[in-house]
């Protein structure tokens, strides 16, 4: 069976695990490219007018390979943590595509609840129904899918630049390097560093949350929220980048979260979408690399 | 301690019979406006969702009127609504407002007894006894549901009214009638009134209305400034309305149905084939709607949401295929502070005008 996986929200994030689950279970699988001008132009004609960047992205992807497979994977991402979430558009995302896209093969459209691995199980029992019947097989490709997840190295953590900043943003939008135009290596360029909260242990992100009068109950509020807050206590970074698409229902809180509790640190905040050009996007990263490059030697004068 | 609230529809009518039965001083905060929504917007984040603006005009409004202590509902779904509380409580205080915010949230969320002390905050400031304030609450419950029923009970009728207007200037009449009073027990006999009114305005059921459901994102199909008061244009032009999602309805689905797990039943159950989890907000109810109106004869719906709201961005790609299979037209209409009065009045009287069109094309071909 061919297994089709488009390289679209958090496949940055769990690639290891799919890939090696189906590769165990015998599949065959296309991945879609890296995103490019096609893919971008293919989801925003499928898509919802409304909905966010990634998102029609990878209605992109979903496009882009669906004559070649025989099943699609459409993580409908639930729940990675107790008690968190992720975002609505994840807990939809099979019936988005499913209406969105005509002609498709079967897609996977099971629920992931991946903060325990018996719940987790229980798409892995679903989807791995379809290559075998042997529940021992799928049991094994799962163990394995995991272990190969954990050995995942996420993150960027840049050593050796004179300035570092915070790039936060989902990770689909940090690691694809087509919808942000290559910014980290463009950072780099310019001589500054990144690390991104990947690098930060999940126990600290919980520490560092409960100061706010409520608990996030999103996963990527407490993760990014917490990195910041650590990062800027231990003086790790001189600034904030927050990569943001634009209609992002979930970064437009934790945006204004950071803004209004790290006042004194420098923030760039770039939203992207469809229609972001590149000389534009370009300049706003050098006027704030200016200032950052201003600030510090200001500092040490 | 002067309390306030956000306006959501007839909730005011319902917060201040409670805060009359409690004996607490409050402010409501003036009808949604546009000088509510311009404050508000200026001190909300650009991209937030347009309920969060038009609630933080509110706030600055009834602070202006003298209102120290906000109360405001909770949620820790998945959705913004459930961050609200955080943001607006750190920007109203970076402006240097000095305020008290009793967040209520549910108690599977912040345990009961967080939950006990919050409410605390509040009836402690009540001079009232023990049994004066539980009839409070039970009163103001019951006004909640009376001013709903009334509400839903107009808008059916418009459709099918003899003197055009008559509904909606019965229910405008209560609404002000209601602000008159501040005894709790004279509110639900002026309800009563009304009602049996409304039961008496003249009618003719041979008139076959063309029957529309008001389904989409809570806020902004109950508070009828952020949807430009598009239920009074439908009863203007003679359309029965139905619309499930209201501040009773959200009481009793979510304090009451929820430890059972019962929330939205039949609703959900109905959306079951086309989005079969819960996506947060009231995604999954929309497309349910969408699914029990159809069923239930309707001639088509209206979808409302606000510019950006992540599970109606669910809901809207999947209207489409009810739409085809079930042979039932829907029209989305997003709304935010730039929408403006005349493409929205266009496309809601194209979309009437086909309806109407259907309705004719299938009795002639009967
Ligand atoms: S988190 Fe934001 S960018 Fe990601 S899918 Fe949800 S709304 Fe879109
Ligand atoms: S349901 Fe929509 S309007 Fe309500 S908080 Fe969520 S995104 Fe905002």
């Amino acid at each position: 069976m061919k297994v089709g996986i488009p390289r679209g929200l958090l496949y940055y994030k769990y690639k290891p695990f799919f890939t090696t689950f189906f590769e165990e279970l015998g599949a065959e699988i296309i991945e879609s490219p890296d995103t490019n001008k096609e893919i971008l132009d293919l989801g925003v004609k499928l898509c919802t007018d409304e909905a966010c960047l990634p998102i029609k992205v990878f209605h992109g992807h979903v496009e882009k390979i669906k004559d070649k497979c025989d099943l699609i994977l459409v993580p409908r991402i639930m729940q990675v943590e107790k008690r968190e979430f992720i975002c609505p558009k994840f807990c939809g995302i099979p019936e988005m595509i499913e209406n969105n896209i005509k002609d498709l093969p079967q897609i996977t459209k099971a629920p992931i609840y991946s903060y325990s691995a018996d719940k987790f199980l229980n798409w892995a029992y679903e989807t791995g129904k379809l290559f075998t019947k042997s529940y021992i097989k799928i049991q094994r490709a799962f163990d394995y899918a995991i272990k190969e997840q954990n050995m995942f190295k996420e993150g960027i953590d840049d050593e050796g630049f004179q300035y570092k900043v915070a790039l936060i943003g989902h990770t689909y939008n940090i690691y694809d390097k087509f919808i942000n135009m290559n910014l980290v290596k463009k950072l780099n360029n310019f001589g500054i560093g990144v690390i991104t909260h990947e690098v930060v242990d999940d126990n600290v992100k919980h520490m560092e949350v409960k100061k706010l009068f409520k608990r996030p109950f999103w996963t990527f509020a407490r993760e990014y929220y917490g990195f910041a807050s650590y990062a800027v206590r231990n003086q790790l970074i001189d600034g904030i980048i927050y990569l943001s698409s634009f209609a992002c229902g979930i970064d437009s809180v934790i945006v204004e979260l950071l803004k209004l509790e790290f006042e004194d640190i420098p923030f760039l905040l770039l939203k992207i979408d469809e229609h972001t050009g590149e000389a534009g996007f370009d300049t706003r990263v050098e006027a704030f690399v200016d200032m950052l490059t201003r600030r510090k030697g200001g500092n040490l004068a | 301690m002067k309390v306030t609230f956000p306006h959501m529809g007839n909730v005011y009518i319902g917060a201040k019979f409670l805060m009359d039965g409690l004996g607490i001083d409050y402010v409501i905060p003036p009808f949604n406006s546009k000088r509510a929504l311009e404050i508000g917007s200026l001190y909300s984040p650009e991209e937030i969702c347009l309920p969060f603006k038009i609630m933080m005009g509110n706030y600055i409004e009834s602070i202006e009127r003298g209102a120290d202590t906000i109360i405001l509902t909770g949620s820790c779904g998945p959705c913004r609504f459930g961050e609200y509380a955080e943001l607006q409580m750190k920007i109203l205080k970076k402006l240097g407002k000095n305020l008290d915010f009793v967040v209520l949230d549910l108690p599977s969320d912040i345990g009961f007894d967080e939950l006990k002390r919050r409410i605390n905050k509040i009836s402690s400031q009540s001079p009232k006894p023990k049994k004066e304030k539980y009839m409070a609450l039970v009163n103001a419950y019951r006004i909640i549901g009376l001013i709903d029923a009334l509400e839903a009970k107009a808008h059916d009728r418009a459709g099918y009214e003899l003197n055009k207007g008559e509904c909606k200037g019965l229910l405008n009449e209560c609404k002000k009638k209601l602000l008159e009073t501040n005894d709790p027990k004279e509110a639900i006999s002026i309800l009563k009134e009304y009602h049996k009114k409304m039961d008496e305005v003249k009618i003719s059921r041979e008139k076959k209305p063309v029957r529309v459901a008001i389904i989409g994102e809570i806020y902004t199909i109950i508070e009828p400034f952020s949807n430009l008061y598009i239920e009074d244009k439908l009863m203007e032009m003679g359309v029965s309305i139905k619309r499930t999602l209201s501040p009773s309805w959200w009481v009793y689905n979510t304090v009451i149905l929820s430890p059972f797990g019962l929330t939205a039943k039949k609703i959900r159950d109905a959306a079951k084939e086309y989005l079969p989890l819960g996506v947060g907000g009231h995604g999954q109810e929309c497309v349910g709607e969408a699914v029990l109106s159809s069923e239930e004869g309707f001639d088509g719906a209206i979808q409302i949401f606000p510019l950006g709201c992540m599970p109606e961005i669910v809901s809207k790609s999947i209207l489409p295929s009810i739409s085809r299979d079930k042979n039932f037209p829907i029209l989305s209409l997003v709304v935010d502070e730039m929408t403006g009065e005349a493409g929205y009045q266009t496309r809601i009287e194209a979309f009437i005008d086909l309806l109407e069109r259907r309705r004719r094309y299938v009795l002639s071909r009967n």
